[in-house]
Order: structure tokens, then C-alpha cells, then sequence
């Protein structure tokens, strides 16, 4: 029986960084993905001439040359950050509203001040303020991040009444808003609906209406993008995938394509090890499972075999949202049709909590709209004289569950028409120059990344599920997670969290 | 219970305790979470089966070198697909497990059985063995259905016309039965080139049809025309579409048939300036005749055997066959869907040698930038290493 120090299931961005990061570090490490290619949700398909990408808009934490950012210095250690073409994206994104008026943010905090102050000039005083509590709660989530890091165990209760009444004091930001919701926030600054909608468009990376949304993440993705500049890279984040794959074989690791893992084997209640699909046992120390917990328990474990305490533990925790999605190659250039910024977020009407509700329905007609054409910031990503573009919606799986499969096909193209519709009354003349078209729903997502629910955010991530409260603890020893669904989601910090769940266990085994 | 140092914190923060609390009620009232197996795939099974289970449940001989099997689940389920896709059936004849992508033929608006029509090919491994040797309720295993060689009434014009060669008018037959028998609110010209007219499959059920629908038109274009031929022949060019379909402007046209045919009719439609997004083609499997490929080597047959090493195995591969059918014939296993050089299941990495790829293999940027390749449209012309 093959024996290593650790085995990880699954090679989604946590499950490639795990690896890679415990290669690194000279571990024996072996790397499951039932999929015939690395990276989970972020991958891509051919169609025709184009390649699309199927989640990265844009990447987080890379920070420049100059500056570089947690990952760019994560990618250097594992030897690739040369070996891929970064793009550095100008712009944040632009939020267009249902009266045809649009705001777009540089990626940039003074810039991006100075451009709203003149848009808003009636709340210029409180756009200034606003992006002062944003760089400060970031400031003071870092300093107090340090400073838990330090500390280990509980402390005592003298020491806990101490820090009770001296947390508010040294971080006032974090204790006012740590807990608030974007809407929340967003009232208390500011009057004009299109300057709120402007501000909270990062709510879609995480799938919460702003009413839900959590403000400590809306902090936060604000910052990181700014300070770091959203990136894209040439090839799709298949690039990423592929380059983090090799350095794993590179540093002495190893990684099975096509071969899923069936089972994880206990011994007194503890792992010990994997059966993969075609019924082959590995042993190892320790298991990294980038798959949902759900999953993980529930289809890699006998049902008698799941502690009591797992159970417990994941209660309270919901599955997240998936998304519909339609893959676009358009023969011709983004300007002739008029698209000027990368990402867009695109409102049916100034009511974004409200429009959000379609979510729950299954098709797409008032959801706010996210389109995103890659070709603005690079056009070698598409051959020339053409343009790739997503456009969708973040659906939750429900309603997709409910249809017959005969309902299916029919239901996903009439959600791509509705879609294609959408964008039509945008960019008239857009229908004509459709090339290649594919709709993924969240059965689709469902299918290739087997995630309850279609799931591309984990679970759902609003103040009660995420922030402070991933359900990050694995109930079996030996076994840990690193996925979307115990950390926050993303690329840039699904890469970072697995790095850190690697390099504690490295330094265990 | 002592509260711990996260909750104290967490507690001091605006709406802290109010979260706190909401958490501890949502905790006891909420259920179990935890599914018992996997709930993603099955509910994706009605739709995608890992595998499908099937069973010979009829066979028509066409007399004319063609025979059609039907198929029936074997589970007596059948998951739906779109009129023009394939399914991909595996084999093991002679020792040798592999697979071969066939269109459906039946119409998707009934699900009792899949249709499917195999003609002999010169040479054939596996049509001689679905032609000759397949019995009713013999059992397969195949993947799909899967291909997107179909109407995507997003943007594909309402009005279709239809290029078929030889057995490619199979995905037509599909999507014609469909069209005509549901009454969909769409026009289909259909241009079937046959060398013969004997040898045009479905020719008498297609005759038929022209005859009861308006919406459909049936041209057979013979290539090889006996003494009284009265109908069209040669081959599909740009004059005879401009003369038989004066409207080939506002329609969406489809191919499906042998490569040659496949890149002709491409070439003539642009020349009449029919743009790509207009024009749609099945990659009807890999050419047996990879020696003819524009760009192969100089020299080479097609019959040089080569070294294929794979991990420890060093495998005999021929320049004329796939590293796809090399590593079947040695019995290794490899994942494989279209054989056609578009689904990237097959892809294997190139560690070093020399191989020829044929054109039409959809392989993704990153594949491209760190030498991997689909091995059914992969050809050792030199001695190879891969990792699977
Ligand atoms: C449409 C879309 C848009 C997105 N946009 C962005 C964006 O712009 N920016 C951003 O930062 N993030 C974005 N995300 C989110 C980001 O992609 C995810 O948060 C992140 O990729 C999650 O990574 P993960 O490590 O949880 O792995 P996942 O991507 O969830 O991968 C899990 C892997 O495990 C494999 N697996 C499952 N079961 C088994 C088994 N039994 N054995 C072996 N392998 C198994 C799966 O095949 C898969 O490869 C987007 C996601 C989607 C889908
Ligand atoms: C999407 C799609 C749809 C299709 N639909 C249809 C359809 O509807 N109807 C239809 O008739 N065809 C269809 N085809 C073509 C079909 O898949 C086969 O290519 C065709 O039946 C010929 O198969 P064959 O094995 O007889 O011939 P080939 O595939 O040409 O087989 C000969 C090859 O088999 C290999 N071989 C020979 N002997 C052995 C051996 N002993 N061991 C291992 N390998 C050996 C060699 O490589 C040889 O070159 C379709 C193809 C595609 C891609
Ligand atoms: S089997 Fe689909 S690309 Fe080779």
C-alpha cells in the first residue's frame, strides 16, 4: 500500500495550493481530482475558437511587481509567478443602472474618490469618511490578526475581562462594523441609491444581497482589490492550475487526475487513509479534504462512521448559492458593441435587495446581472476581431432541481434568451454577432464540481456563516479541510487559507 | 458554561450578542445537514449519468451496408439528450476494450429506446463488429450524451440547412424527426451527398417526409451517378447551394460527415461569405487516412512502429493510429468521450518525442503552454514518453 505523509482530496484551488505548499515543504503528498483537469470552479472549456473561463473575473491579494501582494509572493515560492502572464485590470468594475447612467471605479483609492466626489458631489464628504472607516477596519483586522496569532489557548478570566473592556478601545472600527451589514453601512453613509449600488458591487463575488452581506468582507474586497489591483492572466486560470500542478511533481509531489477518491478509512475513529475509485488504498498521516464537508462526511464516510459532534456542528450552516451562466464569443470587438470595462454589474432597478429575490426563482429576470468581457483589458485572449464575454446571474439551485429532465434543455436556453435579452437592450446588436454560446445552470455546476446545491461559494456567506464563524473545524482527527466552503471564497483566499492549513501540518508530520 | 475568548470578543461588538444569539437558536432548531452519499450526483444522474447502462433491444439491417441498433436502458432509463448528440460506446472485442462515438438517430421526444445507425467502414474494427456480431440483448456501456452539434435556439437562425456525407446524415435524422413530428416552427433544407443513391441511408423516410412537409426540402447529391440518374450530381459546391437554397443567407448551416467533405463544404460556404458563427460541424471521428493530413511528415507511411512509453510500460505504437488506440490495444485505461479531438477527456501529457496533432483538437491555452495533448487526435511519429 502506497504510504504518504498527507493525501488531498480534490484539486480545487485549496486542494492544488495544500499540495503544493507541503511539496515545498518536502512532504510526501499525493493529490486526488475525480476531473480530467486541475482546478475545481476555476477552470475552462473550448468552444469553437475560444477558450472560456468559468469563474475568475478577477484575481485578488497579487499585488505589483513593485508591491507585491500575499499571493504573488505565494506563486514565487512555488516557482510560477514567471511562468504565467499577469494583466493588471485598471478598473474595480462598473455598475450600470436600468436608466442607462453607469459608475466605474479605478482601482485606486484617491482616483476612485476623486471620480466619485464628482459624480455624488452632495455626499462628497461621506465618501471620504466612508473610505476612511473601510482602510481603517482593514488596518485593524490585520493588527488584531497579529496579535491573535500570538497569543495561544484560552486565557484565564482576569485576562478575558481585561481584553473585554480593551477590544473596543483599540479597535473601535472593528468593534462598530465587524458585525454589520453592507445595507447597514451603506445607510448610514450615504443617500443616493446609485452611489450605494456603486460602492457594494462586491457583494456578487460572495453571493449575499447587500442586506445580508456581511460589511467586514465588502471592507475588504474593497481594500485588497484597490491595494492590490484585480488581475486577470492570459490562458484563463487553467494557467494558474496547470503551472501550480507541475510545480507540485516539480518538488516531489504527486497528482492523479481522473481518479476520484470513493472513501476516506478510519481507525478508531481516526483517518488513515483513502480508497480511490478504482478501489486502490493509500495510507498517510494526514488528510486535507477540499471538498464540502458535506460531502466529505456524508459520501466518503459510512453514515455510522460520521461523529455525532459533526453533525452537530454543521446545523446551523446553509448551503450557498450556485449560478447560471452564459459563455460568450462574440465575432467582434468590445467596442464595437460598446463594452468598455471588464466587469460589470448591471441593475434592473435601483433596489438590489429586492431584485436579488429572483435568485430564488429559476429564471433570470430581474437578477441583477453580472457580465464580465475579458477581452477589455487583453485582447490576445480571444483571437482577433472577437470577444469573450460571461453574463449571469447567481441562481440557487432549487427551483433547477425541481425540473423534469425532459423541462431541462428547454429551461436553459430559455434563461439564456432571457439573458441574451438583457444584454441585447444594452448593446443592440449583440445577438448578430454570437459565434459560440454555452449555459451553465446550477445542475451544471452541480455536476462538475459536486457540490450540493451547484454551490460556488460554499456555504452561504452571511454574518451568522462566515466572517467569523467558517465552519473550519473538522470533527475526525487527521482530517482538515481547505475549501471554499471553511474559508472565505475565491481564488486569492481559498490559495492563502490552504497555505496556511498546509504549513501547520507540515510542520505536525 | 464559561463563555470562551471568541465569543467574550465577539460579544462587545455591535450586534455582536444579537448574532451570537441568532446562531445558538438557529443551532437548535435546525436539522441534520449531512446527506448520506452523494447527493450531487444523483441528482445530476437523471441527466448525466456517469454511465449509462444499455441493452440491444432491436436491430434493422439497411441493406445497405449500414445497420441500425436501438437501444434500450438497460435500468429501462434513459436520460434525454438533444437531437444531434452522440453517445460514445464502449467494446471489447478481441481483448481490446475501447469505444466508439455514435450519433443518436432517434428522435429526442421519445426516450423508449436511442437509435443509432452503423455503416461499415473499410477496414472497420468496430462497425464489422456492430455490423456483424452484435446480438439483441447484448449488453454495452457507453458515456453521454454529450457533443454540442445541435439547434441552439439562442442564436441559430430558425432556418437550418443541412450538409450530410454517408453515414453523417445520422445527427440529422435526429434532428429532422424531431423538427417534422413535433411540428416545431422550423424550415430544414437538407443536401445529403451519397456516392450512390443506394448507398443514402434513411432515403426513403427522408423522400417521404419532403413529400408531407412544407417545411422540409430533400436534395441527394450523387457523386458517382449510374445511367439515368435524374437527380443532382457531384459535389455540395457554391453553385449548387446558390441554386438549390437561394436563401442559404438567412440560414444556419450544419455539417456532418467524412473530413473531406467536412472541410469542402466549409470552404465553399465562405466563399460565398457565409460567416463562422453561421456554420456548424460535427468532427466526425479521426481520418484513417492521417498520412494524407495536410502538414504530416514527409516519409513517413503511417505504418512505422514506434516506442510509446507510459510509466513503467513501453508499448509498440503505430505512426498511423492514435496514441488513444495504442494505449487500448496495450489495455491501458484512458478517459475518452468524443474521439474527435474536442472533449480534452483523453488528454494525456506529452513528456518528450515527437507527435503529429491533427487538426480540429480543441486543446486549451494552458495545455498548449505545458505540452499536453488529446491523444485521440495524437500520433507518435517518433519514439514518446506520456504521463497519464
Ligand atoms: C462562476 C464562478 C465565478 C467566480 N468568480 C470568482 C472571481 O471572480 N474571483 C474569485 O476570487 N473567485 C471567484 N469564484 C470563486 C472561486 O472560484 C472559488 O471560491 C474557489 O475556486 C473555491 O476553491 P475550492 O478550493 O473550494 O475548490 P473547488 O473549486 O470547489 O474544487 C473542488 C474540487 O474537488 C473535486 N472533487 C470533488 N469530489 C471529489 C472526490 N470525491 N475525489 C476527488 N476530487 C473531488 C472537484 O472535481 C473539484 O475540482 C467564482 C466561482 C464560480 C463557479
Ligand atoms: C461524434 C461522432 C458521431 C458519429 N456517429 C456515427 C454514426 O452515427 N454512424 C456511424 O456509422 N459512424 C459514426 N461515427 C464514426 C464512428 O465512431 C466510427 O468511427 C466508425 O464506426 C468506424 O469505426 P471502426 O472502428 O469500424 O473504424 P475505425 O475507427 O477507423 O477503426 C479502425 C481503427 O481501429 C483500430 N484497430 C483496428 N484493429 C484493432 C485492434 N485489434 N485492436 C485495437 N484497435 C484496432 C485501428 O486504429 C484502426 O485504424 C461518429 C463519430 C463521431 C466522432
Ligand atoms: S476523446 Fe474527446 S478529445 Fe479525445
Amino acid at each position: 500500500m502506497e504510504q504518504y505523509d498527507v493525501i488531498v482530496i480534490g484539486a480545487g484551488n485549496g486542494g492544488l495550493a495544500a499540495a503544493a505548499t507541503l511539496a515545498e515543504k518536502g512532504k510526501r503528498v499525493i493529490l486526488f481530482e475525480r476531473h480530467n483537469i486541475p482546478g475545481g470552479c476555476g477552470s475552462s472549456f473550448r468552444r469553437g475558437r475560444f477558450e472560456f473561463e468559468i469563474a475568475l473575473h478577477q484575481l485578488s491579494h497579487m499585488g505589483t511587481p513593485e508591491n507585491p501582494g500575499p499571493l504573488r509572493e505565494q506563486f514565487a515560492r512555488y516557482g510560477i509567478l514567471d511562468e504565467i502572464d499577469w494583466i493588471e485590470i485598471k478598473e474595480l468594475f462598473r455598475v450600470n443602472f436600468p436608466d442607462g447612467t453607469g459608475v466605474s471605479l479605478p482601482a485606486d483609492r484617491e482616483k476612485c474618490v476623486a471620480h466619485l466626489c464628482k459624480e455624488f458631489p452632495a455626499e462628497a464628504e461621506a465618501i471620504k469618511e466612508y473610505f476612511k472607516v473601510v482602510y481603517d477596519f482593514c488596518d485593524e483586522s490585520t493588527a488584531f490578526a497579529a496579535q491573535s496569532a500570538k497569543s495561544t489557548g484560552e486565557p484565564g478570566a482576569l485576562k478575558k475581562l481585561i481584553m473585554k473592556t480593551g477590544f473596543p478601545r483599540i479597535y473601535p472600527t472593528l468593534a462598530k462594523y465587524a458585525l454589520k451589514s453592507t445595507q447597514e453601512v451603506l445607510d448610514e453613509f450615504f443617500k443616493d441609491p446609485k452611489l450605494q449600488l456603486a460602492l457594494s458591487a462586491y457583494w456578487c463575488f460572495m453571493g449575499m444581497p447587500p442586506e445580508r452581506f456581511p460589511f467586514a468582507i465588502l471592507a475588504k474586497c474593497t481594500y485588497f482589490y484597490t491595494e492590490t489591483k484585480p488581475h486577470y492572466l492570459r490562458g484563463t486560470s487553467m494557467m494558474m492550475n496547470q503551472a501550480i500542478m507541475e510545480a507540485i511533481g516539480r518538488m516531489g509531489g504527486v497528482v492523479r487526475l481522473n481518479c476520484g477518491v470513493k472513501r476516506i478509512m478510519l481507525e478508531n475513529g481516526a483517518a488513515v487513509g483513502v480508497v480511490d475509485e478504482n478501489g486502490v488504498e493509500y495510507r498517510a498521516k494526514k488528510i486535507i479534504s477540499n471538498i464540502s464537508p458535506l460531502t466529505t462526511y456524508g459520501a466518503l464516510l459510512a453514515p455510522e462512521e460520521v461523529p455525532e459532534s459533526a453533525r452537530e456542528y454543521l446545523k446551523p450552516y446553509t448551503v450557498g448559492i450556485s449560478a447560471l451562466t452564459c459563455f460568450i464569443g462574440l465575432d467582434c470587438t468590445p467596442e464595437e458593441i460598446g463594452f468598455t470595462t471588464s466587469f460589470t454589474l448591471n441593475y434592473e432597478s435601483l433596489d438590489a435587495n429586492k431584485d436579488f429575490r429572483d435568485a430564488y426563482q429559476l429564471l433570470p429576470d430581474h437578477d441583477p446581472l453580472v457580465a464580465t468581457c475579458y477581452t477589455v483589458d487583453d485582447p490576445s485572449v480571444s483571437p482577433p476581431g472577437t470577444s469573450i464575454i460571461t453574463a449571469g446571474t447567481l441562481k440557487y439551485s432549487a427551483e433547477w432541481e425541481k425540473l423534469t429532465p425532459e423541462q431541462y434543455y428547454e429551461m436553459k436556453y430559455e434563461a439564456g434568451r432571457r439573458i441574451v435579452a438583457r444584454l441585447e437592450k444594452m448593446y443592440p446588436g449583440f445577438t448578430e454577432h454570437i459565434e459560440e454560446m454555452e449555459i451553465a445552470t446550477p445542475l451544471t455546476h452541480m455536476r462538475y464540481l459536486n457540490h450540493p446545491g451547484g454551490a460556488i461559494y460554499g456555504y452561504e456567506q452571511d454574518r451568522m456563516q462566515s466572517v467569523f464563524f467558517f465552519p473550519a473545524e473538522s470533527k475526525i482527527p487527521n482530517l482538515e479541510f481547505a475549501s471554499g466552503w471553511v474559508t472565505s471564497c475565491g481564488f486569492g483566499p481559498n490559495y492563502q487559507y490552504a497555505d496556511g492549513v498546509a504549513s501547520k501540518i507540515a510542520a505536525e508530520v | 458554561m464559561a463563555k470562551t475568548i471568541k465569543e467574550t470578543l465577539l460579544g462587545t461588538l455591535v450586534h455582536g450578542e444579537e448574532i451570537l444569539e441568532s446562531i445558538r437558536v438557529s443551532r437548535s432548531i435546525s436539522q441534520d445537514k449531512i446527506p448520506v452519499g452523494n447527493i450531487a450526483d444523483k441528482k445530476v444522474a437523471a441527466l448525466h449519468p456517469e454511465r449509462l447502462s444499455l441493452v440491444v433491444a432491436d436491430i434493422v439491417d439497411t441493406g445497405k451496408n449500414a445497420r441500425i441498433i436501438r437501444f434500450a436502458g438497460a435500468d429501462g432509463y434513459l436520460p434525454p439528450f438533444e437531437a444531434g448528440q452522440y453517445i460514445n460506446i464502449f467494446t471489447e472485442i478481441d481483448g481490446v476494450r475501447t469505444s466508439r462515438p455514435y450519433s443518436i438517430s432517434s428522435s429526442p421526444r421519445q426516450r423508449a429506446y436511442y437509435e443509432i445507425t452503423v455503416a461499415r467502414t473499410a477496414e472497420g474494427f468496430v462497425s464489422d463488429y456492430m455490423i456483424d456480431k452484435v446480438q439483441i440483448g447484448d449488453r454495452f456501456s457507453a458515456n453521454g450524451p454529450a457533443g454540442v452539434f445541435r439547434y441552439q435556439p439562442v442564436f441559430h437562425s430558425k432556418k437550418a440547412l443541412y450538409f450530410a456525407g454517408g453515414s453523417g446524415i445520422t445527427p440529422f435524422m435526429s434532428m429532422i424527426r424531431e423538427v417534422l413530428e413535433a411540428a416545431l416552427d422550423r424550415d430544414i433544407v437538407l443536401l445529403y451527398g451519397s456516392r450512390t443513391p443506394e448507398a443514402a441511408l434513411y432515403h426513403d423516410e427522408l423522400a417521404a417526409y419532403a413529400e408531407k412537409y412544407p417545411n422540409f426540402k430533400y436534395h441527394l447529391v450523387i457523386s458517382e451517378p449510374a445511367e439515368g440518374w435524374q437527380g443532382e450530381t457531384g459535389f455540395i459546391n457554391a453553385d449548387l447551394i446558390a441554386r438549390l437554397v437561394p436563401d442559404y443567407a438567412e440560414r444556419t448551416a450544419y455539417i456532418c460527415g467524412p473530413q473531406v467533405m467536412n472541410d469542402f463544404c466549409k470552404k465553399e460556404l465562405e466563399s460565398m461569405g457565409v460567416p463562422a458563427k453561421r456554420i456548424r460541424r460535427e468532427m466526425f471521428g479521426a481520418r484513417k487516412d492521417i498520412q494524407n493530413e495536410p502538414g504530416w511528415p514527409e516519409g513517413l507511411t503511417g505504418n512505422e512502429v514506434f516506442r510509446l512509453t507510459v510509466g513503467d510500460r513501453v508499448i509498440d505504437a503505430r505512426s498511423g493510429e492514435s496514441i488513444l488506440t495504442a494505449l487500448e490495444r496495450a489495455g491501458v485505461r484512458v478517459n475518452v468521450c468524443c474521439r474527435s479531438g474536442e472533449c480534452s477527456l483523453c488528454r494525456v501529457k506529452l513528456v518528450s518525442g515527437n507527435v503529429f496533432l491533427a487538426r480540429g483538437m480543441l486543446r486549451r491555452y494552458a495545455d498548449e503552454q505545458y505540452g499536453y495533448i488529446h491523444s485521440c487526435k495524437a500520433y507518435p511519429i517518433g519514439d514518446v514518453v506520456i504521463q497519464l
